[in-house]
């Protein structure tokens, strides 16, 4: 059995191969799949304009992860926190959770206009969730005894939230974080894609009404490797950050990195 | 040791007196006497272990000695004043988990008690490697927890509750985690422990041979409410060994204990 490594390098491969074969050997019309090739030139010919829309969406994106995630920690930390608030709460917002939020964009559309606002608060609520989910549940899981002991070492309030409590949440908040984050970059694209005169997903449906393939695969090109570059950004954050974790510095130790959201190996 | 051990003074550095100690658990099933007419004194460097059926109270009556919960009536003095909070100047607690914080590594975790003082980094660098040094894990501070065994992760733990030199350490079921031989071994080690540092111990523990082996007192408690048995003292020879344990008058007071014990769980 060759390493797995190597197999996940040879199916990219194959699939890129694949990309560029089919449509020039005639077996898928270009229209539904233009070659590879094709895809790059227009990309690099037509760099300007992917790079103007490319730096709006990352615009709100940014602005967006900071509402999503800012207030995604500080309101899972409240509701992990506090009892109270968390048997008040907790059930809203896991249920919540399971509602298609796209519906809520025309309206978001109707109360802030289809320009960046709209992209940036429907981005928010999405990725505001999940990051809130992760985050109540990471401070849940904190052992208590971890924090009976600090009481005994004669550590404050303050020094068991800053000394115990976020050390203790910071892997799960992470996770939470990631999770967030794409959730953040999808909103973001779909409402370009819904409504909108600027930004990646506008471009994508611009060509797409002009049936020009290569313009668009060429986007979704430009999209998967802004995700892809998020989440190895948010994995080596996640990496940093939980170090400490078992399995996760097993695996470092073997080479690789594991997300904190994996479950870990049995011990 | 350079300082003579002072044996006799009740009320001076290490000493703990608990006077007519009371606790009434408020459930949701209304009130229950959880802890009744509590009363002892341990002298400075003794050795007391505490033994009862489960769930006499034996642990609430350590963490209450800790200062880390409340108590409904009477007073409990260490060196001579009252406890009212965790004051680890006076109380080193050491837990059933080790309770390590698992982001630090040993030696930052046995230096934990003093960053929270804001001591600064190479003094308390220097301590926590004296402590590991005490429980010969000099060797280890690096390590993460886990990293390393349980046996291991509790002497860390251990020297972490005595990095601030208190004169009292508190131990609630310590090595109750651990093998069996891991268990012995850690005995052995907590006596040597001791017997350098010459701490007076508060044990908890649910094994009657742990309890003799360590003892120089052992004090049996009834089942709930918790009330003081018996306090027996053990008057076997120091330093004690494997074959302490095969010892008739050994086992004539695991048994006296045991009877205690027996009746009460009738």
């Amino acid at each position: 059995m060759p390493p797995p490594a190597a197999v996940r390098w040879a199916i990219i491969a194959t699939l890129i191969v694949l990309w560029e074969a089919m449509p020039r050997l005639g077996m898928i019309s270009p229209l539904f799949l233009p070659p590879l090739s094709d895809t790059l030139r227009v990309v690099v010919v037509d760099w300007p304009l992917y790079a103007e829309a490319l730096v709006v969406t990352l615009g709100e994106v940014a602005v967006a992860l900071v509402f999503a995630c800012g207030g995604g920690i500080m309101a899972g930390a409240l509701i992990g926190g506090l009892p109270t608030l968390r048997t008040l709460l907790l059930p809203v917002m896991s249920s919540a959770y399971a509602v298609p939020l796209v519906v809520l964009y025309p309206v978001l559309t109707v109360w802030l206009g289809i320009g960046p606002e709209s992209k940036v608060a429907f981005a928010a609520i999405n990725g505001f969730l999940p990051t809130t989910l992760a985050t109540a549940a990471g401070i849940r899981t904190i052992d208590p005894n971890l924090v009976l002991a600090a009481r005994s070492m004669g550590a404050t309030l303050t020094q068991r939230i800053t000394r115990v409590i976020i050390p203790a949440a910071i892997p799960t908040v992470l996770a939470g974080l990631r999770l967030g984050g794409v959730l953040v970059i999808v909103g973001v694209v779909v409402s370009e894609m819904l409504t909108s005169t600027a930004g990646i997903g506008y471009v994508v449906t611009r060509y797409r009404t002009v049936l020009d393939s290569a313009h668009v695969f060429g986007a979704v090109l430009l999209i998967v490797l802004l995700t892809l570059m998020f989440d190895t950004l948010a994995r080596f954050l996640e990496w940093k950050g939980a170090a400490w974790q078992p399995h996760v510095v097993s695996r470092e130790r073997r080479g690789r990195r594991t997300p904190v959201g994996e479950v870990a190996p049995a011990e | 040791m350079d300082a003579p051990v002072v044996r006799t003074r009740v009320g001076g550095p290490g000493s703990i007196q608990v006077q007519n100690l009371s606790h009434v658990y408020v459930g949701r099933d209304g009130a229950s006497p959880a802890l009744a007419d509590i009363d002892f004194a341990v002298e400075p460097g003794r050795f007391v272990v505490l033994v009862g059926p489960s769930g006499c109270g034996k642990t609430s009556l350590l963490m209450m000695l800790a200062g880390l919960r409340e108590h409904s009536g009477g007073t409990i003095l260490c060196d001579g004043r009252a406890v009212t909070g965790p004051d680890p100047d006076r109380l080193g607690v050491v837990f059933q988990e080790a309770n390590l914080f698992p982001w630090l590594s040993a030696v930052d975790n046995v230096a934990f008690p003093l960053t929270l003082r804001r001591v600064k980094v190479a003094e308390r660098r220097r301590r926590a490697q004296e402590m590991l040094r005490l429980v010969r894990l000099e060797e280890f501070g690096r390590r993460y927890p886990h990293e390393l065994s349980g046996g291991m992760r509790q002497r860390v733990s251990i020297a972490r509750g005595l990095v601030q030199d208190p004169p009292v350490l508190l131990m609630d079921e310590p090595f109750a985690a651990l093998d069996e031989q891991t268990r012995m071994s850690m005995g052995d080690e907590l006596l040597r422990i001791w017997s350098e540092t010459r701490k007076t111990v508060v044990f908890v523990t649910h094994s009657l041979t742990e309890a003799v082996y360590l003892a120089d007192e052992v004090i049996v408690m009834s089942a709930r409410p918790g009330r003081i048995i018996e306090r027996i003292e053990v008057d076997l020879p120091r330093p004690r060994r494997y074959e302490t344990m095969s010892d008739p008058r050994f086992i004539a007071l695991r048994d006296r204990i045991w009877r205690h014990i027996r009746a009460e769980r009738a």
